[in-house]
């Protein structure tokens, strides 16, 4: 039985050659071998989707793939996300107050980005089921789907597309970072 | 989880030539069953062969009047696949329905057929329940709200599996590649074990086997299925209980019907019974209520979950109306 194995991830557009125990999971890898430690450990058993990474633009769970199944594919994860700026999602879940303890946003932020690329204007329904896989326990989800549509809009090139501010925590009147 | 040897190989051949030399080797399609097992230790294997690269596995085709689907095949794809909407509208249904966006994405049909039960005493490593060895199935006495209300003696597991009772419901064939390298093929209906024949596994699959696809027939021009599941939460969550149907109808007249439940017994359960009721007669929703009646006559709930009797009944019932709607040319 081989207790490691070498192998080449293209992790965020960057190729990294490690050596990991052979039966770990894509998750450990990251986290473990990468030093990645943006994408999180939750339920381990593809319930909670805080580990959601994108896989060849396909959000899935990292702590259900063996890395060695990955060798070769694209792998996004929320390290990945800023470019010169924050990405809209993080520029619109900060100014929405869209995370209380973060440790879902993740997984989230990457489910997100997968939707708005794959449909541009999602409807509240869309989003609703694109996030039905990502659990949060401190929020509720009000926030979080506003600040997604926000996201969309954005990315679209529509700057002026704030959510009317039902907010739970008040009024926030700025426009989103940068 | 402990470690194992791997292996990738590219051809089915090369699989099942893996799984025949290698003892006690064990397939592992998407995963998302075969890692929670492994990081419980309810399952050890020494060797895990993925099928991820086996190309040939994966795919969607009319073929000789039925609609073949590879078993690597993921749900998302078989959820979105138009030619699966058109004529097995239970079996999209069914595959939309399954888990959250995330699982569709990565687990198979293959994989969603021999998944094994979630009872919480057999996935639980500190229970050595009868699932396992041991001698006690502790639903039966401890908490079992969702567990079976039929052929709930021995073990009351229920069946996990979502598209099972809607690929029944279009008398599915499975297809197996066995460890002696031929093939052949399973109707759906005699693919279930139940606890009393074999504690140990769920379906007739023998070491070695290897599920290539399934194929089902696909509803004509006067014919609609449907799937329904009630579950506790609106987004992604076990079904409580679920129904598959298709009806074949003659004007207004039924003239075929398949009724499936499942999520109520440890296997997916035809219900002839129940389809008497309705062939040969005028579809109403009356009809459609009384044949949820008699599957349910016989049902033998536990202490926490005689509601499923009732929810059951009422998931019948909407699921043949359902299905009779969409023969009648409401698609
Ligand atoms: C959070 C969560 C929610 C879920 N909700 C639902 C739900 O609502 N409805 C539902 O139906 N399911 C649900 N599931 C179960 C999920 O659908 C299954 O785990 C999945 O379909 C299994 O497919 P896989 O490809 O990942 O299989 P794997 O995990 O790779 O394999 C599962 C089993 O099948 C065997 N196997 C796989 N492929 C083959 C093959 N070709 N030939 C022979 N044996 C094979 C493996 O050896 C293993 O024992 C849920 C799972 C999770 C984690």
């Amino acid at each position: 039985m081989s207790e490691h194995v070498t192998a080449t991830y293209r992790v965020n557009s960057e190729g990294r050659t490690i050596a990991h125990p052979a039966h770990h999971t894509l998750l450990e890898v990251l986290r473990e071998a990468c030093g990645l430690t943006g994408t999180k450990h939750g339920c381990e058993l593809g319930e909670c989707g805080t580990c959601t990474v994108l896989i060849d633009g396909e959000p899935q769970l990292s702590c259900l793939v063996l890395a060695r199944e990955v060798e070769g594919a694209a792998i996004d994860t929320v390290e990945g996300l800023e470019g010169r700026d924050l990405h809209p999602l993080q520029k619109t879940f900060a100014d929405l107050g869209a995370a209380q303890c973060g440790y879902c946003t993740p997984g989230i932020l990457m489910a997100a980005k997968a939707l708005i690329e794959r449909k541009p204007t999602p409807t509240r329904a869309d989003v609703c089921e694109a996030l039905s896989g990502n659990l949060c326990r401190c929020t509720g989800y009000i926030k979080i789907i506003e600040a997604v549509e926000w996201a969309a809009a954005l990315c679209r090139g529509e700057s002026g597309a704030r959510p009317a501010d039902a907010s739970l925590y008040g009024v926030c009147k700025e426009k989103p970072h940068g | 989880m402990r470690n194992f040897d791997y292996y990738l190989p590219s051809t089915t051949s090369e699989a099942q030539d893996v799984l025949k030399k290698v003892k006690g080797a064990r397939a592992k399609a998407g995963g998302t069953d075969l890692m929670g097992l492994l990081k419980d230790r309810l399952t050890a294997p020494d060797s895990v062969v993925s099928l991820d690269n086996v190309g040939e596995l994966t795919g969607i085709k009319e073929r000789d009047g039925g609609v073949w689907i590879g078993a690597t095949t993921t749900i998302a794809t078989v959820a979105a696949n138009k030619t699966v909407h058109r004529g097995g509208e239970a079996v999209a249904e069914a595959a939309a329905r399954t888990g959250t966006p995330l699982i569709r994405n990565r687990a198979t049909v293959g994989g969603n057929l021999c998944q094994r039960p979630r009872c919480w005493y057999f996935r639980h490593p500190d229970y050595p329940c009868s699932k396992k060895g041991g001698e006690t199935c502790y639903a039966q006495e401890g908490e079992n709200k969702y567990h079976a209300i039929f052929d709930n003696v021995t073990c009351n597991i229920i069946h996990p599996s979502n598209l099972a009772p809607a690929l029944w419901a279009h008398d599915a064939k499975i297809h197996v590649l066995g460890a002696n390298g031929k093939t052949r093929d399973i109707g759906i209906d005699e693919f279930w074990v139940l606890p009393e024949e074999d504690m140990s596994k769920e379906t007739v699959l023998e070491d070695g086997d290897l599920v290539t696809g399934v194929t089902y027939t696909p509803g004509g021009r006067s014919s609609g299925s449907a799937y329904v599941e009630v579950r506790e939460k609106q987004s992604y969550d076990w079904a409580l209980t679920n129904a598959a149907a298709r009806i074949d109808l003659s004007g207004s007249r039924v003239k075929d019907v398949r009724l499936v439940i499942s999520a109520v017994a440890p296997v997916p359960m035809r219900r002839e019974d129940a389809e008497a009721v309705l062939k040969g007669k005028a579809f109403s929703e009356d009809l459609a209520w009384k044949a949820g009646e008699a599957a349910v006559a016989d049902a033998t709930p536990l202490r926490d979950n005689k509601y499923k009797v009732r929810l059951l009944k009422a998931t019948v019932a909407h699921t043949l109306i359902a299905a009779a709607q969409r023969a009648k040319g409401g698609k």
